[in-house]
C-alpha cells in the first residue's frame, strides 16, 4: 500500500515537475530575450569583423536549404560581419504562417511579399529602419543605389513615413533586364539543326516538321533510349500547365501584369492588351494545341503526364530531347565534354517570336527584404542586407569573393580565374580552404542560399563598368568559345541571345509601374474560385494535349470551359482584369 | 500492505471505504496522464475559433473580420461545386471502403505467417515484409515510375518483348482502376507492418487451447478456425472500428504523388482535394472549418461503429 | 504445436505465398539499395535492374559528409529510445488502469483520451501551444506529446482483457497494490502487446520529421530524418517556389534537384538501422508464448 502511493504520487510529481519545468524555462528564455540590449550603444560601428560573433536566424521563403550556411559565402560573411546564417526554409507550407502567429519572424526575412507582407506590416513583425537612424547609419549603399525602392516602400507600406524593407532586382535604365539569355525561348540541338541545313522557321508550328526531322535523325541515345523533340512535367503547375504556357511568353504575354495577383489573364509586356486564359485564340490555348499537334506526329515524350521535372532534367542529360523552352534546361546537356563534340542546344529564334522580358524595376520586385522587430542585432543586420546591396556585395555574393573565382585583369576589368572557369560550369569544384573550403556550390547561389537578388545583376558595376553577371562580362564573352557557341555566333551574327533579340526587335519589355498603392488583394472569394478553376484547367490541359484526336481535343476543350465557367471562371477574369487596367495599364493612358 | 489486508478482509465497512479509497486511487494514477493529454490535445482546440473568423496568422482576432460559417458552406456554394464535393467525397468512400475490405489481409497473412514451423525463415519473411512501410511515398513513386513508365518501363519492355503490345501505354496515367490501384498500392505497404499487431495477438494465445484442441482431434484449419482466429478477433475489431472512424482521413501522401490529370477525377480524395484547392497553406480559416468537420464526422463515425459492435457482438472498445 | 507434423499441401502453399509476398516486399527495396552501389550515370539511366552494376560507394561517402549527420542520428537515437520507453511504460500503465471497473469515471476518463486520437486543432494552435510549453528548440518537445498515445492505450487495454483475470485477483486477495500487480503479474502477461507498441513507437519516432520543421530551428536539435525529409522534398519546394513566380525565376545550381541517387542513399541510411534493430524485438513475441505456457 505505502510503496504503492508512493509510486502514484511519484509519477504524478515527476509529470507535473517535466510540464512545469519546460513552461518554466520556456518563459526565461523570453525574459532573457526581452533584456538583451542592443549590441552598440551611441557611436557606428563600421568594422563588424571586431564585434562578438552572432548566428542571426534568416527566414527565406525562396530558400531550397534548411540549416547553418555552408561554404565560401559563409566565410565571406564571417569574415566581413562576425556573422553566421541559421537559414529557415519559410516556403515549406505553414511554416510562414506559424512563424507569423509566434510573432517572431527571426533577424533577417528574405523574399516575402504580397499580402504576407502587409500582414507582417500590420502585426507589427517588422522593424521601422527610420528609427533610431538605422538607415542614416546602416544603409548607406541601399541609399546610395536603391532610393527609389526605399522610397517605393515608404509609400507602399510604410503609409509614407516608415521604411520595413526593400524590394529585390532593384536596377534602372531601358531594355531588357535579363543577363546573356533571357528566361524563355527555343532552344533547340544547334548540331542536327544545322545538319539539317539550318531550314527557315517563321511561327511556332514550324518547329514541329522540322523537330520530326531531326527526331528521324537521331532516333535513340547512345544509351538507346527514345528521343523526343519534348518532353514536359507537371509538378510546378500552378493555376495552368506551366509549359505550354511557355508559348505566352514567346509572344510577348505573361500570366498576370507583373504588379497585381493574377494568374489567369495572359498580359501583353508593352501594350495594353489582355488574354483571357481560356479565349480561343489565347496563347495558352495555342500552347497546348501545339503540343497537342507534337504528340499527334510522336514527338512529345509520352511519359510527360507522370514524369516531374527531376526525370526531365535527367533525360536533357542523356540527350533524349531536342527542344528546351528554357536556357538554363540547356546546361545539363551542354557540358564541356558535349560541345567539345560540337553537341548542344542553342537559341533558334522563329520569325515571329516576341521574347518576354521584365524592364528594369527601380521601385524594387516583391520579393522583398526586411528585418524582424523582434531582432536583438538590428544593426548588423541593418549592415549586412546593405552590404548586399552594394556594389561589392552584389559582386561577392554572386561571383565569391575576389581572388577565388574572379579577378581584375591589367585594365582593371572582372575576368574568372582558372578556378573560376571550372567552378561557374560544375559546381563540384573544390575550394581552397583559405576561402572556406568544400565545394563550389556550397557558397553559391542567390547569396549563398538565401535565393534572392539585391541589385539586378546585369545593371553595370560602377567600380569596374561590367554587369555583375560574370556571363556578360566581355572577357567571358571573348573567352575562347566552345564550337556549339563558336558555330551559333558565326551562324547568327550575335554574341549573346539577348543581343539576337534586341537587335532584331523580337523582344518585348515591361515597364516598371508604381502609383504608391501595394499590389491589390485577392479577396478570398475570389481566391477559392481561382484556385478550383485552375485546378481545372490544369487538369484539362493535360487531357487536351494527350486527346486521341482532333474531335477529342475540341470536345475536352469545350467541357473545360463550361465546367470553368461554372467554377466561376468569369468573375476571376473581371477580377483580375480590372485590378490590370486600374493600374499597370495606366502607364498607356498618356 | 499486511495491515490493508487485514482491514479488507476483516471489516466489512471497511472494505467499503477501501473500495473507495482504490476508486480515487485508480484516478490518481492516471491523473498526470489525463493532465499531459489534456494539454497536448484539448488546450490546442482554443484554435478551432478560427474557423469563424477571415483569419491571418499574426493578426489578433480582434482586428479579424468575424464570417460566422462561411467557410463550412464555401465548399457546397453552388451547382458545380457540389458537383466536385460528391466526386470527391465518392472516391473518399471508395477508396475507404476498399481499405476496410483488404484490412483482413493482414490478419490472413500473420495467420499463415505463423503456421510456418522454419523459425528462420519466419523471421526472415516478416523483417523483409514490413520493408515497404519504411519506404516513402515519393521513392516508391520514383520505383513505380522505374516499373511504368513508357519510356524504358520495365513491363511496358517486358510486353514488348513477349510481343503481348506493340506499342508501350502510360499505365500510370491510366484512368482505369483507380482505386484499386491504390488500394493494392496501400496493401503492398501496410501487409507486413499491420500484421505485427495480430502476430503480437497469436503469440499470446495460450498453448493450453491448440493441446486441447488436438485431443479433440481437431486438424490444423480448425485449430486455426477456432483457436487462432478467436484469439485475433479482439484486436482486429478494435482496429476495424478505429478505422471506421477514419473513413475520411485517406491522408494525401499516397494519392498526391500518384495524381496525374488522366486520373485526377477518380484519385482525388478528400484530404487531396484541399489539398489542390490551395488553401490548406494560406487560408487557415477554411483548414480549420475542415478540421472541425472531419473531427465531428470522425467522431461519430467512432461511436456509431463502437454502438454497432456493442449491438452485434455485445462488446465496446472504447 | 510441438509435435512435428507432415509437411503438407498446405504448408507447400503456404512457404510459395509468402516466398511470393516477401519478393514483392523486398524487391522494390532492393532495387533501390543496389542503385545506390552501382555506378550513378548507369543508374539514372534506369539500366540496373536486378545486380549492381560498376559497384561504387560515392553516394555514401556523400551522404556521410552532409553537415550535421553524426549529430542528427544521435538526436534521433535520443528521442527513439527515450520516447518509446516513455510511451510503452505509460500505455502499459494506463491500459491496465482502464481495465480496472471500479476506477473514478473510468469510462469518461477512457473515452476523454481515446476522442483525441480524431482531434486536430491545426497547426496554428498547435504551434502556439507548443511555444507557449517551452517547447521552441527544446528536445522535450519529441518525447512528452508523445506520453499520453490513445491508440497505445487502446490495444493495451483490449490485450489485457483477453488475459485471465484470475491470476491478477488472487494477487489481490494476497494484498498486492495495484502498481505491484501491473508490475509482476500483468506486465510479464502482456509482453508481445508491449513489444509491439515498442516497434510501433520506436519506428513513429524514428520517422518523425513534422515537429522538427516547425519547432526546431536549431541544427544541434535536428532529426535524421527531418534530413532525409528535406531531400526528398526538395523537388517539391522547388515547385512550390516555381508555381509562385509562373515558371518564371531562373533555376540555377541550386535549384535543380539532387540526384536520386543520393535520396535514395539517405533512405537507406534511415531504414537500415531500423532493419538492424528489429530482430531484437522479435525475441519478445516468442518469448510472450513461453511465458504464456508457464502462466497458463
Amino acid at each position: 500500500m505505502v510503496k504503492q502511493k508512493k509510486w502514484s504520487a511519484l509519477i504524478a510529481f515527476v509529470c507535473l515537475m517535466l510540464v512545469f519545468t519546460t513552461a518554466c524555462s520556456g518563459n526565461k528564455d523570453n525574459s532573457d530575450g526581452d533584456k538583451q540590449t542592443p549590441e552598440s550603444s551611441k557611436e557606428v560601428i563600421t568594422d563588424w569583423s571586431q564585434e562578438e560573433e552572432v548566428t542571426l536566424n534568416v527566414f527565406s521563403t525562396l530558400a531550397n536549404f534548411t540549416g547553418e550556411q555552408p561554404g565560401w559565402f559563409a566565410k565571406v560573411v564571417k569574415d566581413k560581419f562576425n556573422i553566421k546564417l541559421n537559414i529557415i526554409q519559410g516556403g515549406l507550407e505553414g511554416k510562414l504562417a506559424t512563424q507569423m502567429a509566434s510573432g517572431d519572424l527571426g533577424d533577417l526575412i528574405v523574399g516575402m511579399g504580397g499580402k504576407d507582407y502587409t500582414d507582417a506590416v500590420k502585426a507589427g513583425l517588422l522593424l521601422d529602419w527610420t528609427k533610431n537612424g538605422m538607415l542614416d547609419n546602416y544603409g548607406k549603399n541601399m541609399q546610395k543605389y536603391a532610393p527609389d525602392a526605399l522610397e517605393a516602400n515608404k509609400t507602399q507600406y510604410g503609409s509614407g513615413t516608415a521604411i520595413y524593407g526593400i524590394g529585390h532586382n532593384v536596377g534602372t535604365g531601358d531594355g531588357p533586364s535579363e543577363g546573356a539569355t533571357m528566361t524563355f525561348g527555343p532552344y533547340l540541338r544547334w548540331d542536327l539543326y544545322e545538319e539539317l541545313g539550318r531550314p527557315e522557321i517563321k511561327t511556332m508550328d514550324d518547329y514541329l516538321p522540322v523537330l520530326k526531322q531531326m527526331q528521324e535523325k537521331q532516333p535513340t541515345t547512345e544509351s538507346g533510349k527514345k528521343v523526343y523533340a519534348f518532353s514536359l512535367w507537371s509538378d510546378w503547375d500552378g493555376d495552368f500547365a506551366t509549359l505550354p504556357k511557355v508559348h505566352a511568353q514567346l509572344h510577348g504575354y505573361s500570366e498576370g501584369d507583373g504588379f497585381n495577383p493574377g494568374s489567369l489573364i495572359l498580359v501583353k509586356a508593352d501594350e495594353p492588351d489582355i488574354q483571357p486564359m481560356l479565349d480561343d485564340n489565347s496563347y495558352y490555348m495555342k500552347g497546348l494545341k501545339f503540343y497537342f499537334d507534337a504528340n499527334q506526329m510522336g514527338l512529345l515524350d509520352p511519359d510527360s503526364l507522370t514524369q516531374t521535372f527531376g526525370d526531365v532534367s535527367t533525360k536533357f542529360k542523356d540527350g533524349q530531347v531536342l527542344f528546351a523552352q528554357f536556357p538554363w534546361l540547356t546546361t545539363t546537356y551542354n557540358t564541356p565534354e558535349n560541345t567539345a563534340d560540337g553537341k548542344g542546344f542553342a537559341l533558334v529564334p522563329f520569325q515571329e517570336q516576341q521574347i518576354y522580358s521584365s524592364g528594369f524595376n527601380p521601385y524594387g520586385g516583391g520579393w522583398i527584404w526586411s528585418i524582424g522587430s523582434k531582432t536583438k542585432h538590428p544593426e548588423r543586420v541593418m549592415a549586412f542586407l546593405d552590404w548586399m546591396y552594394s556594389p561589392e556585395g552584389v559582386m561577392e555574393g554572386f561571383n565569391g569573393p575576389k581572388g577565388l573565382a574572379w579577378d581584375l585583369d591589367a585594365d582593371g576589368k572582372p575576368m574568372l580565374t582558372e578556378l573560376g572557369q571550372n567552378a561557374m560550369y560544375n559546381g563540384d569544384t573544390a575550394v581552397p580552404d583559405e576561402y572556406g573550403g568544400g565545394i563550389w556550390n556550397d557558397g553559391a547561389g542567390n547569396f549563398g542560399k538565401l535565393n534572392n537578388t539585391t541589385l539586378s545583376t546585369s545593371q553595370i558595376n560602377p567600380d569596374n563598368g561590367e554587369p555583375y553577371d560574370f556571363r556578360s562580362w566581355t572577357s567571358e564573352l571573348t573567352r575562347d568559345p566552345d564550337p556549339v557557341t563558336k558555330s551559333w555566333r558565326e551562324a547568327m551574327g550575335v554574341l549573346t541571345d539577348k543581343e539576337w533579340f534586341v537587335k532584331n526587335d523580337q523582344v518585348a519589355v515591361t515597364k516598371a509601374f508604381f502609383n504608391g498603392q501595394p499590389p491589390a488583394d485577392e479577396p478570398s472569394d475570389i481566391k477559392l474560385k481561382r484556385s478550383q478553376v485552375g485546378k481545372t484547367i490544369k487538369e484539362y490541359s493535360w487531357k487536351m494535349m494527350f486527346a486521341k484526336d482532333e474531335a477529342e481535343f475540341d470536345k475536352l476543350k469545350q467541357e473545360l470551359v463550361k465546367k470553368a465557367q461554372g467554377l466561376g471562371y468569369d468573375d476571376v477574369i473581371n477580377w483580375q482584369t480590372e485590378q490590370t487596367k486600374n493600374t499597370v495599364f495606366t502607364l498607356y493612358d498618356k | 500492505m499486511s495491515a490493508s489486508l487485514t482491514e479488507a478482509s476483516n471489516a466489512p465497512r471497511k472494505k467499503e471505504r477501501f473500495q473507495i479509497k482504490n476508486k480515487y486511487k485508480l484516478f490518481l494514477m492516471a491523473f498526470p496522464f489525463l493532465v499531459l493529454g489534456f494539454i497536448f490535445s484539448y488546450l490546442p482546440l482554443f484554435g478551432w475559433v478560427y474557423a469563424f473568423y477571415d483569419f491571418r496568422p499574426g493578426i489578433p482576432l480582434s482586428k479579424s473580420e468575424f464570417i460566422g460559417f462561411h467557410w463550412f458552406t464555401a465548399m457546397f456554394s453552388n451547382e458545380v461545386q457540389r458537383d466536385e464535393m460528391i466526386r470527391v467525397l465518392r472516391n473518399t468512400f471508395a477508396i475507404s471502403s476498399l481499405g476496410i475490405l483488404t484490412s483482413v489481409l493482414p490478419v490472413i497473412f500473420a495467420i499463415l505467417l505463423t503456421e510456418v514451423r522454419n523459425s528462420k525463415f519466419k523471421r526472415m519473411v516478416q523483417t523483409l515484409t514490413t520493408l515497404p512501410n519504411f519506404i516513402s511515398w515519393v521513392l516508391v513513386y520514383s520505383f513505380a515510375f522505374m516499373l511504368f513508365s513508357v519510356d524504358n518501363g520495365f513491363l511496358n519492355n517486358l510486353l514488348m518483348s513477349l510481343g503481348l503490345i506493340d506499342t508501350p501505354t502510360n499505365i500510370l496515367a491510366s484512368s482505369n482502376n483507380t482505386w484499386l490501384a491504390m488500394t493494392l498500392w496501400g496493401v503492398w505497404k501496410g501487409l507486413g507492418w499491420g500484421a505485427i499487431m495480430y502476430i503480437a495477438a497469436i503469440t499470446g494465445i495460450d498453448p493450453e487451447l491448440y493441446e486441447a484442441a488436438k485431443v479433440d482431434g481437431a486438424s490444423r484449419f480448425h485449430q486455426i478456425w477456432h483457436v487462432t482466429v478467436p484469439g485475433i478477433i479482439p484486436t482486429f475489431f478494435v482496429l476495424l472500428i478505429l478505422s471506421i472512424a477514419n473513413f475520411i482521413n485517406n491522408g494525401m501522401e499516397q494519392y498526391f504523388v500518384f495524381a496525374n490529370a488522366m486520373n485526377m477525377a477518380n484519385i482525388e480524395v478528400l484530404d487531396l482535394y484541399v489539398y489542390n484547392v490551395g488553401f490548406t497553406g494560406s487560408n487557415f480559416g477554411f483548414a480549420t472549418a475542415v478540421s472541425i468537420m472531419k473531427s465531428i464526422v470522425s467522431l461519430f463515425l467512432l461511436f456509431l461503429a463502437n454502438g454497432l459492435s456493442k449491438a452485434v457482438r455485445g462488446e465496446t472498445i472504447i | 504445436m510441438a509435435i512435428r507434423e507432415k509437411f503438407s499441401l498446405f504448408d507447400v502453399i503456404n512457404y510459395i505465398v509468402l516466398t511470393l509476398i516477401t519478393v514483392a516486399c523486398f524487391f522494390p527495396f532492393y532495387y533501390l539499395f543496389i542503385n545506390t552501389i552501382s555506378n550513378n550515370d548507369l543508374s539514372s539511366k534506369g539500366l540496373v535492374m536486378f545486380y549492381p552494376k560498376d559497384i561504387q560507394f560515392s553516394n555514401y561517402v556523400h551522404v556521410f559528409k552532409i553537415p550535421g549527420l553524426v549529430q542528427a542520428a544521435v538526436v534521433s537515437v535520443g528521442r527513439t529510445v527515450i520516447g518509446t520507453l516513455v510511451t510503452v511504460a505509460a500505455s502499459g500503465l494506463l491500459g491496465f488502469l482502464f481495465t480496472k471497473q471500479e476506477m473514478w469515471g473510468r469510462r469518461f476518463w477512457y473515452r476523454f483520451l481515446v476522442v483525441t486520437m480524431y482531434f486536430n486543432a491545426g497547426l496554428i494552435p498547435w504551434y502556439l501551444i507548443m511555444r507557449d510549453l517551452g517547447m521552441i528548440n527544446n528536445f522535450m518537445a519529441y518525447i512528452l506529446p508523445a506520453i499520453v498515445s490513445p491508440f497505445f492505450i487502446i490495444l493495451v487495454k483490449t490485450y489485457v482483457e483477453s488475459t485471465p483475470i484470475a491470476l491478477q485477483e488472487s494477487a489481490q486477495m494476497d494484498g498486492a497494490g495495484y502498481f505491484t500487480i501491473f508490475l509482476k503479474i500483468v506486465m510479464p502477461l502482456i509482453t508481445p502487446i508491449l513489444a509491439t507498441i515498442a516497434i510501433f513507437s520506436a519506428v513513429g519516432q524514428w520517422n518523425q520529421f513534422y515537429d522538427t520543421l516547425f519547432l526546431m530551428t536549431d541544427q544541434k536539435l535536428f532529426s535524421l530524418q527531418f534530413i532525409l525529409w528535406r531531400y526528398l522534398n526538395e523537388a517539391t519546394s522547388v515547385a512550390e517556389i516555381m508555381k509562385q513566380s509562373g515558371g518564371a525565376m531562373r533555376v540555377d545550381a541550386s535549384m535543380m534537384p539532387t540526384a536520386t541517387s543520393i535520396r535514395t542513399t539517405v533512405t537507406m541510411i534511415v531504414v537500415i538501422p531500423i532493419l538492424m534493430v528489429y530482430p531484437f524485438f522479435q525475441r519478445f513475441f516468442v518469448k510472450g508464448i513461453m511465458i504464456g505456457a508457464v502462466k497458463g
